[in-house]
């Protein structure tokens, strides 16, 4: 019993003699470390060398029309970045996305959860149903609302028409916005499962108290509903926010970026930069500062889904 | 908020604002997937007038997606996911099992996982394409796989690692106890336990794999492309390919939904790393 908690500890000695032959060696490292093994492995070749490779390819002028001519530029490929603009405007015209995205996907994930919470007989279906979105590959769903939306061909600007509405989804100061409403059609669903198992995992007790106190519905809301569920509001829209933040498809599938760079999102920029220019140097140094941009909300996750697990 | 024991005579206004709230939800969500498994079988004349819902049902949209190699592609994308998640599920469900036991030295790996499912695909492309090119494996199911696998593990370990924390310690204790070796308490024993969540895993897995175009685009555009980047090949408004379109939006989108509702259950309690049971 106790040998087999020892085994538990990665740290358990490991001092290997010279003369231990591998049966030995394998009975001395702990099981836990052959276990984490292949993950381990697995990481490193296919994630962490990755990375390190790509911090060195936005230290060099590395092109893919010419590689072998590739050589170390120090940080030219950073200041380049913030010296040109595209990247700038990038991340914020990003940041714009996922505030409008995030924003709307939250709201209505929590009425809709509020909506089904404790409505067994229909939830079920209803729930199937309203799942359905987040499963669809975003491509698909950016080409199917390319065309629901197209001003001379799409249903939705057709019946807008017929009341005598003319509205070009796609067109400048709009295109952005109406992306996110994509998003939000796509991505509202997670927000609603993940808030609706949120409620379900609420302790009984508080809302029986409010109750026996005679609070109104607004006020058990306010009052309890919401700071119960605050923990979970705040793991979910980190999650969705790293997402909504690597938009590529809908751009790539209507948009192209424009009209002119109206959404031009970061994710389509590298692409842009490194696919189209063969430029990867200055790609992977975008990549980078999004990384650095993008870890402060992840940091935040990690101590929010850390204080869930106390909790 | 409700007090469930209000019968229908009783209903308040909030309790009718909720219903057609979930009504309308229902009607925003499904009337897109109305629209395009619609319009696949509609022809080029019907398509051309938007405020017309006149249908001559025709297939010769699906014989056209068939011709331009759809189905080759959506065969590739199996394969890959297949691949993706039989490794994801081997490796993925072993690492979750060390780090849902190791005591100490647990939270910098759970937050090492987390950070990599969160990584940017932008991070570790560019990298993988030059590699893949150096080796002259772009344009392979094979580079797609790796670069599939950097996010597939980490979602998979990060999914797992909930549901082995909801395993009893006791359990493989006894197995020990019982004469079974240590690995063999885990296959035998552990894994058992946990295999609805490990199926959902798998399933989820595979729908990631399936559903990619950032990487699938960048590395394997050619012989090589998988559904989505085929699908993304319906992206031109010229002529009237609507119908083509709509249909490979379909062929992308039925099986993943098919496969949604075996794994919504389970969804919830992997994705949040086991904040939230449901």
């Amino acid at each position: 019993m106790s040998s087999l908690h020892q085994a538990h500890h990665v740290d358990a000695p490991a001092r290997l003699g010279g003369q231990g032959r591998l049966a030995r060696f394998v009975a001395r490292v702990p099981f836990g470390f052959w276990m984490l093994t292949p993950l381990l492995v697995l990481i490193v070749v296919f994630v962490a060398y990755p990375v390190v490779y790509s911090l060195y390819l936005s230290f060099t002028n590395y092109r893919f029309t010419n590689p072998d001519a590739s050589q170390l530029v120090g940080g030219a490929q950073y200041v380049k970045l913030f010296q040109e603009g595209a990247f700038v405007h990038s991340a914020l015209l990003t940041a714009i996305y996922v505030a409008v995205s995030v924003s709307i996907e939250v709201v209505l994930g929590f009425a809709l959860a509020l909506a089904l919470w404790r409505q067994e007989r229909i939830r079920n279906l209803t729930r199937a149903i309203l799942l359905m979105p987040m499963f669809v590959t975003p491509i698909a769903v950016g080409l199917a609302f390319r065309y629901i939306l197209n001003q001379q061909l799409g249903p939705l600007p057709a019946a807008l028409g017929h009341l005598g509405i003319t509205y070009d989804f796609f067109g400048p100061g709009r295109a952005l916005y109406s992306l996110a409403a994509i998003d939000a059609w796509q991505w509202t669903p997670l927000m609603l499962l993940l808030l609706l198992a949120g409620l379900e995992s609420l302790p009984a007790a508080p809302f029986e108290a409010a109750r026996i106190d005679g609070a109104s519905r607004a006020m058990i809301f306010w009052r309890v509903t919401l700071p119960l569920m605050m923990p979970v509001v705040a793991v979910a829209v980190l999650i969705r926010m790293l997402d909504a933040s690597k938009v590529f498809e809908y751009v790539y599938a209507i948009t192209a970026g424009g009209p002119g760079t109206q959404t031009e999102s970061a994710q389509y920029l590298m692409y842009e930069t490194g696919i189209r220019y063969f430029d990867l140097g200055q790609a992977a140094a975008m990549a980078f500062v999004f990384v650095a941009i993008l870890s402060i909300p992840i940091i935040l996750l990690y101590r929010q889904s850390r204080k869930g697990q106390l909790a | 908020m409700s007090t469930t024991t209000a019968g229908p005579s009783t209903r308040r206004p909030l309790d009718v604002l909720a219903k057609v709230l979930v009504v309308v939800a229902v009607v925003v969500v499904a009337l897109p997937f109305v629209w395009i498994a619609f319009n696949a079988f509609r022809s080029e004349a019907d398509l051309g007038d938007p405020s017309s819902l006149a249908i001559h049902p025709t297939l010769s949209n699906w014989s056209d997606v068939i011709a331009q190699g759809v189905p080759a592609a959506a065969l590739r994308s199996a394969i890959i996911g297949l691949i993706t998640v039989a490794v994801a599920v081997v490796v993925g469900s072993m690492g979750a099992y060390a780090i849902s036991r190791s005591r100490q030295r647990s939270a910098p790996m759970r937050f090492g996982i987390l950070a990599s499912t969160v990584l940017p695909p932008s991070v570790l492309v560019f990298p993988l394409l030059a590699i893949a090119v150096r080796l002259h494996l772009n344009d392979s199911l094979l580079i797609v796989v790796a670069a599939h696998l950097t996010f597939v593990v980490p979602i998979v370990t990060w999914f797992m690692v909930s549901f082995f924390d909801g395993v009893p310690r006791e359990l493989e204790e006894q197995a020990t106890i019982d004469g079974y070796g240590r690995f063999a308490a885990f296959r035998l024993v552990v894994l058992p336990t946990v295999l609805p969540g490990l199926g959902a895993a798998g399933l989820l897995a595979f729908m990631f794999s399936w559903n990619d175009l950032f990487y699938a685009l960048i590395l394997a555009p050619g012989n090589a492309r998988t559904l989505p980047v085929a699908i993304a090949g319906f992206n031109t408004f010229q002529g009237i390919k609507l119908g083509q379109m709509c249909a490979a939006i379909l062929v992308a989108a039925v099986p993943v939904v098919i496969l949604s509702f075996f794994i919504q259950r389970h969804l919830v309690r992997g994705m949040s790393g086991g904040v939230l049971k449901y």
